[in-house]
């Protein structure tokens, strides 16, 4: 029976860890060439199986390959492939084989090689850029088997440690707060007022919990004729509903959740006005995130009954504690994985052609 | 270890209820095997079924419904809560209950049982009757004591609100306010749980006074008034927060007080037995009369 050598199996890649923003652009790869670039790297002498991961944050390739296969044949096809300096890629990438490639795998799958720390859309990359490299039929007995182990890793650490606890995206914590009070996100009705990139975060992070009750209003409706149309224009893109600035007020107790993010430089909320609305539904909880810099919403609205008033600062202060949660899961979830990785590096060496 | 002693048994249940809360406050911050993720609600089962054989037992030895002394009256309250709160997960988990219901068991089974002074052994003294006789008000004291286990629950989820409030409120994490329910449930809950526990009340006291004015010996005027302004008090607490005039956090720390009160209220409503009644009746001007 065959076995795999340790450089049989490797990795090259580039990330946060090793290079800034700047250099992974120009290391990254262009979503239109990624087809051009599998074609040629299926040329490399030697190489068996391929997969290429390419997000904003990370390019790397794996593969598995015989004797003859010379990883610095592929630094260098990369490097003409970007038109790149072969000792720019050199330094600018980590290059592992074996059991450090398992090893490195499971980190990037379960998050914890992540530049948010747990976050679990590298999940959903990852798994996309495998069933691309399938779809190819790049991909063979051996990343077949390592990938499959890796998604069972990743659920493992997900479940089992928690480097996923608490959310630490401002979004998603405005709705984790929302879960908190309401219950239902869904069915929450939430008025933005402003047209920030803040509310437009906070909308996608709603929306895609499903909220469907979603109004947009702002000032620009009325004073401003170069941004007229931006309060429409989110309300269309998240197929909201607009509402005239003049009308804000008198509504506001028909909101669940309401998200100030304007540029105002004075208060478009005060006590009196929350106090008032209150009145219209004194026993339902009012959510009221004041996303402005300066704040839109006078501090003494936190104390009329039923109402929860959050500041940025707020919001970042629990995104950070949640991120400081997770980060001291790092270490223990580190071990776990390594132990996974190296009883399955033994597996695979000595049974390379057991199916996964 | 005797499975047939009242106090060992209502210990052991105790035991459980706290090592439920213990293991539900574990299972809110660390990850649980799957399968002992319903470790807590099991232990709980557990204490209920063991609370439940020692307050048969105990009604075997008085013959009839043990609530005749402090212990008894405070172990019924708690199974009370215990079976509401079952009931009520058959229908909606609300997160953490059993664990805070664990908690108050834990802390009230404790304080009954290490009283020896609220377990007088009543039924073994001389010229003991029994507690109640007359079946209507063995039903309304049952149901009276069902309806005290309610505003317990109510309590408990009354507690939890104010907990989540407080942990939104300081706008922090915090160690418990990801894993309590939404307080927009809890305020439901509460409203549900104060109509249901107010209900079964009324009919206590609907039953309680047709015994009343068939026997108004046997009722002191203690009793009467006690108990009618705790129904007086939970009956406007309904109506207010009905009418949307007490709500949120002041209904929860009411619901908490109105508890607190029946708690401490519910020594002083001891019917009177029958040789007392007898006694009175026949010291009275109109029986000397008579005779």
């Amino acid at each position: 029976m065959s076995t795999i050598p340790e450089s049989g199996l490797f990795l090259l890649g580039t990330s946060h860890q090793i290079a800034n923003l700047n250099e992974r652009e120009t290391i990254g790869l262009p979503n239109d060439s990624i087809e051009k670039f599998y074609v040629g790297l299926e040329n490399l002498p030697g190489l068996k199986e391929c997969m290429v991961l390419n997000t904003c944050n990370r390019t790397e390739i794996y593969g598995s390959s015989d004797d003859s296969f010379q990883i610095d044949c592929l630094i260098k096809y990369l490097a003409d492939f970007r038109r790149l300096e072969f000792e720019f890629i050199k330094q600018k990438t980590y290059k592992r084989h074996g059991a450090e490639v398992v090893r490195h795998l499971f980190e990037v799958a379960s998050g914890i090689d992540s530049q948010m720390v747990g976050e679990t859309e590298i999940l959903g990359q990852l798994k996309k850029a495998y069933d691309d490299a399938t779809e190819r039929n790049s991909t063979g007995k051996v990343l077949n088997r390592l990938f499959q182990k890796s998604f069972q890793a990743a659920k493992w650490a997900r479940t089992n440690t928690g480097i996923s606890r608490g959310q630490v995206n401002l979004g998603n914590v405005l709705c984790e707060l929302a879960r908190r009070i309401f219950g239902r996100i869904d069915q929450c009705r939430l008025l933005v007022v402003g047209a920030g990139e803040v509310a437009e975060s906070a909308l996608e992070a709603f929306k895609s919990r499903g909220s469907e009750a979603i109004t947009v209003t702002g000032r620009t409706f009325d004073w401003c004729p170069l941004s007229r149309r931006k309060p429409d224009e989110l309300a269309q893109k998240f197929d909201g509903f607009t509402l005239a600035y003049s009308k804000f007020h008198e509504s506001l107790y028909l909101f669940d959740v309401v998200l100030a993010s304007t540029a105002s430089a004075r208060a478009l909320l005060t006590k009196s006005e929350v106090e008032h609305a209150m009145k219209k539904r004194p026993s339902k909880p009012l959510f009221i995130i004041d996303a402005s810099v300066p704040r839109n919403v006078e501090e003494a609205a936190s104390i009329v009954d039923n109402v929860f008033l959050y500041n940025m600062d707020d919001v970042s202060a629990i995104a950070n504690e949640n991120l400081q949660s997770r980060l001291s899961e790092v270490d223990r979830c580190r071990i776990a994985l390594s132990k996974r990785a190296v009883r399955l590096w033994e597996q695979m060496k000595a049974h390379p052609s057991l199916p996964s | 270890m005797n499975f047939h002693d009242v106090r060992d048994l209502l210990w052991l249940s105790t035991a459980c209820y706290g090592a439920s809360f213990i293991l539900g406050m574990i299972k809110t911050r660390y990850r649980f095997p799957n399968g002992l993720l319903e470790s807590p609600f099991v232990i709980i089962l557990i204490g209920f079924c063991l609370q439940t054989r020692a307050l048969y037992i105990r009604g075997i030895e008085i013959h009839g419904c043990p609530l005749g002394n402090g212990l008894e009256r405070t172990q019924f309250i708690l199974w009370s809560l215990i079976l509401a709160f079952l009931l009520l997960r058959l229908i909606w988990k609300l997160n953490l209950l059993g664990t805070f219901c664990a908690g108050v068991s834990l802390f009230l089974g404790s304080l009954s049982l290490s009283l020896p002074a609220w377990d007088t052994p009543y039924w073994t003294a001389d010229g003991y009757t029994r507690l109640f006789q007359d079946p209507w008000i063995e039903l309304h004291a049952s149901i009276a004591i069902f309806s005290y286990g309610l505003f317990c629950l109510l309590a408990v989820v009354g507690m939890m609100y104010l907990s989540q409030r407080q942990a939104l409120l300081s706008r922090r994490t915090g160690f418990l306010g990801p894993y309590l329910p939404p307080i927009q449930e809890l305020d439901v809950a509460g409203f549900r749980l104060l109509a249901v526990g107010v209900s079964f009340l009324t009919l206590s006291m609907v039953v309680g006074t047709m015994h009343w004015t068939r026997h108004p010996e046997f009722v002191s005027q203690e009793k009467l008034t006690i108990t009618t302004a705790l129904w007086i008090g939970y009956l406007l607490l309904l109506v207010m927060r009905l009418t949307n005039r007490l709500y949120g956090s002041r209904f929860a720390k009411w619901t908490i007080a109105l508890f607190i009160i029946a708690l401490f209220s519910l020594s002083l409503v001891n019917s009177k037995t029958k040789p007392q009644a007898f006694q009175q009746i026949h010291s009275s001007p109109l029986a000397q009369v008579k005779l």
